[in-house]
């Protein structure tokens, strides 16, 4: 808390961290943790077999991970920090204090692996031969280090949903290797391959002529999938099993689907793994371009569901236990409900509610507390107010956000006076109103 | 508006050794900042020599070009990186001034992402397509477009650190643009940071040609005698584009390090007058840091200017030695200024440097 409020209206605040970051996942998991190891993988199969054509295959792989990474992935690396820089300063500037030898650490790891990445594809053509096996040294080191990448970072966004240790000691190391760490890790490695092998699989199918060429390819990665499926699901289980009950329970609901169809999706997308596996492995000639593609559509399913769980079950925290997703310490609720909020926050233009303030200082508890997740109006109609408390009144809106904590558990208390939660609820219902009226007002014109 | 500017520090407290994150600070932000100079001015310099190129009928001058698109796109992957550790330490060391600057300037912030995914994508369809593209005035703007692009991102940067140091201007600030005109000090800093990204890579240019054609010479010393005729031609044309890349980037560097005699005091009479006069008599030490520099920056137009009309090595290798030294200096000077501003605000809205007890869940951590 305690910093100025930007609010981007068209994607809504939440959604814009979302978006970079999922960019960032895929192109990380998929490109430079996955897609490195199965370039390598195939240049050492390549050479093993004395295949040219696989050779240049992964040679021209090499190339793509290059301009992938250094360009989307690693701007949206730098992206989500950006995001959350400006959207939930509080959040990111704590973790960053938790965290911030971690984060200097994986600076040296992130480049390292660019000055190897760029070895790797500038070496291709000269470390021929004899040469050959340092260039596939250094491709091992390459994947060591992308991996490592993913190693450090883990411990950071683990700790957000399980701090563990931490909060009884505030020691960096426990806060690092808390208990979701080596289950998420572990997955995250997994998941990498899986978007990797889908990612390729399609460039294959789509762009390689050459029949002898796509068996290979997929020989290998048949090879591959049949060590990822069942890692996926043991290591998915053991981190579920980690996780805080209350999040636990949270799980289904946060994907927004009913627990059957949760369920029947989960199921038959793993079934797509298992039968893409299968056919890798025993048909490889003859993989349908079809398949390839569910597949794919499957492995982005399943990062997704993985990504959006784990941001959704931590609520209301953004920091367990210790800081509220609106990034309110927890332990400043009572103090700000007793002094009131305004007179605390820095960026208040009004430190009082009076009939002439009410407005103004309902807009900044709404920007405050509010902003971070929810929006007036916007097409996610799960956090827009404008379809949440439409026709709900003052009165009855501002009784609710009174006692939201303890009937929805996943949004924090409202932190402030009594004054201070009517005013809120007066300017979310004036501008719900004002959102509402302008839209019938639109359709009527219609 | 009217408010309190700077924000209460974070709970949690800054982690680890105050001067050492300071030096961290600054050295890393160097290692950062001069790639960021060879990106930005080598992607400049190859759209230029391709426009020479293209004008001058002169397939030397796009060969050239090439080589700084190729350099470029190397460069940028290091200077993306290398950029982490300064965002992290400044972020750790200055929450309370960075995180609003950049929350006012919020929407110019985050468009910094594309713009930086598009000119880096731009750039290396540029640099992938130098031979295969054959309408070179397609070619020709998408390095164009890219540099471009390219040139706007140090703007958002530099709106963002200065405007950090004006917290008492803030309630005045209305976005990017607003701010651009609004807060002294940034457009003398973006010129003084062009021009610098000019002259280093001038001088790299130059230094990275010389060694070629060293190497190019020796080899074909060695076996040019069995070499195809063929090969004697490609030897040649190589020849003459390292003399070329010597000559452009010798001449680059020593005409913009000279024009900073200019801009430089530009910078200095941009700061407040009591931030100046720090520099001008007010404390020695600044005031040393200040006369050094331009001492040195002198002297390294000198040996510029020596190594223009001499080309020997020794004059080479001090002239690299001064302008390490220089840029050294500059960012000490960079840090120095920002300290300046923001002491006093600090001295009233402490920085968290001393873990006090916090309270997580129900339990007080001491």
């Amino acid at each position: 808390m305690d910093y100025p409020v930007i609010e981007f209206s068209l994607l809504g605040n939440g959604m814009v961290i979302g978006l970079v970051a999922f960019i960032h996942v895929l192109i990380s998991h998929g490109v430079a943790i996955g897609g490195t190891a199965m370039m390598v993988s195939l240049e050492y199969r390549a050479y093993k077999t004395n295949n040219k054509r696989l050779d240049q295959f992964a040679r021209t792989l090499s190339k793509w991970v290059l301009i992938v990474t250094t360009t989307a992935g690693a701007i949206t690396g730098v992206g989500i920090w950006f995001t959350t820089m400006v959207i939930t300063p509080a959040s990111i500037g704590s973790l960053l204090r938790i965290f911030f030898w971690a984060w200097f650490a994986e600076w040296i790891v992130f480049v390292t692996e660019v000055s190897l990445l760029l070895l790797y594809y500038y070496t291709w053509d000269k470390w021929k031969g004899a040469k050959k096996n340092i260039h596939l040294r250094v491709g091992y080191a390459l994947v060591g280090f992308s991996w490592l990448t993913a190693a450090i970072i883990t411990g950071v966004l683990a700790a957000k949903l399980t701090p563990g240790l931490w909060t009884e000691t505030l020691s960096f190391w426990n806060a690092f290797f808390n208990p979701t760490y080596v289950p998420s890790l572990l997955f995250r490695t997994f998941i990498a391959i899986l978007l990797a092998v889908s990612f390729i699989s399609i460039i294959v199918k789509m762009r390689v002529k050459d029949n002898a060429l796509q068996q290979e390819v997929f020989g290998v990665f048949g090879k591959w999938m049949v060590v990822t499926i069942p890692s996926l699901l043991i290591f998915g289980v053991w981190y579920l099993f980690k996780i805080p009950e209350q999040a636990y329970d949270q799980v289904i609901w946060s994907t927004g689907m009913e627990p059957l169809v949760f369920t029947t999706i989960n199921i038959l997308g793993l079934a797509v793994l298992i039968i893409y596996a299968l056919w890798a492995i025993k048909l490889p000639k003859k993989v349908p371009v079809i398949l390839v593609f569910i597949v794919w559509a499957a492995s982005i399913g399943f990062v997704g569901e993985f990504e959006m769980v784990r941001e959704s079950v931590r609520k209301p925290y953004v920091i367990y236990d210790y800081l509220y997703a609106n990034g309110i310490p927890a332990s400043k609720a009572e103090e700000f409900s007793e002094e009131g909020f305004l007179e605390n926050w820095t960026f208040a233009t009004v430190d009082e509610v009076t009939e002439e303030t009410k407005y103004e200082a309902g807009r900044i508890l709404y920007e405050a507390q509010c902003l971070a997740c929810h929006s007036i109006d916007g097409w996610r109609s799960r956090r827009a107010f404008a379809d949440r408390v439409a026709g709900w009144g003052e009165d009855s809106l501002a009784d609710y956000i009174e006692t939201m904590h303890i009937s929805r558990p996943f949004m924090p208390p409202f932190v402030g006076t009594e004054e201070e939660r009517e005013a809120l609820a007066h300017y979310i219902t004036s501008e719900v109103d004002q959102a509402n009226g302008e839209v019938a007002k639109g359709g009527d014109e219609q | 508006m009217i408010f309190q500017s700077v924000p209460v520090d974070l709970e949690l407290a800054i982690p680890g050794n105050w001067t050492l994150l300071m030096i961290l600070l600054v050295v890393s932000f160097l290692m950062h900042i001069v790639f960021a100079n060879l990106t930005i001015a080598g992607a400049f310099y190859a759209v230029w020599n391709e426009i020479r190129g293209m004008v001058k009928n002169n397939p030397v001058y796009d060969q050239l070009a090439s080589q700084s698109a190729t350099m470029t796109s190397i460069f940028k992957s290091i200077a993306v990186v290398l950029g982490v550790a300064p965002l992290l330490l400044v972020s750790v060391l200055y929450t309370q001034y960075i995180y609003p600057a950049t929350i006012f300037i919020g929407e110019a912030w985050l468009n910094l992402l594309w713009i930086l995914i598009v000119a880096f994508l731009l750039l290396y369809l540029y640099k992938f397509s130098w031979n295969r593209l054959k309408n070179k005035g397609l070619h020709l703007t998408i390095g164009l477009i890219g540099t471009m692009m390219l040139l706007i991102v140090p703007l958002i940067f530099i709106v963002a650190v200065v405007s950090m140091l004006y917290p008492d201007k803030w309630a005045g600030a209305e976005g990017f643009f607003h701010s651009l005109f609004y807060y002294p000090q940034i457009w003398q800093r973006y010129f003084h940071f062009i021009l610098a990204s000019f002259a280093v890579t001038g001088l790299v240019m130059y230094f990275w040609n010389k060694r070629k054609l060293t190497q190019r010479t020796k080899l074909h010393a060695v076996d040019g005698k069995d070499e195809v005729a063929a090969t004697t031609e490609n030897v040649k044309e190589d020849v003459k584009v390292y003399e070329a890349g010597k000559s452009f980037g010798m001449q680059a560097a020593f005409w913009t390090t000279a024009l900073q005699l200019v801009i430089g005091p530009l910078v200095l009479f941009s700061l407040d007058r009591e931030v100046r006069l720090l520099y001008l008599g007010d404390d020695v030490f600044l005031t040393s840091l200040l006369s050094i520099s331009t001492l040195l920056s002198v002297v390294l137009i000198g040996m510029l200017f020596m190594l223009m009309k001499t080309e020997a090595k020794k004059w080479l290798l001090s002239s690299l030695t001064t302008l390490v030294l220089v840029i050294g200096l500059m960012g000490w000077m960079r840090h120095e200024v920002r300290e300046s501003y923001i002491d006093p605000h600090r001295a009233e809205n402490p920085p968290t440097i001393e873990q006090q007890p916090i309270q997580i869940g129900d339990m007080m951590i001491e």
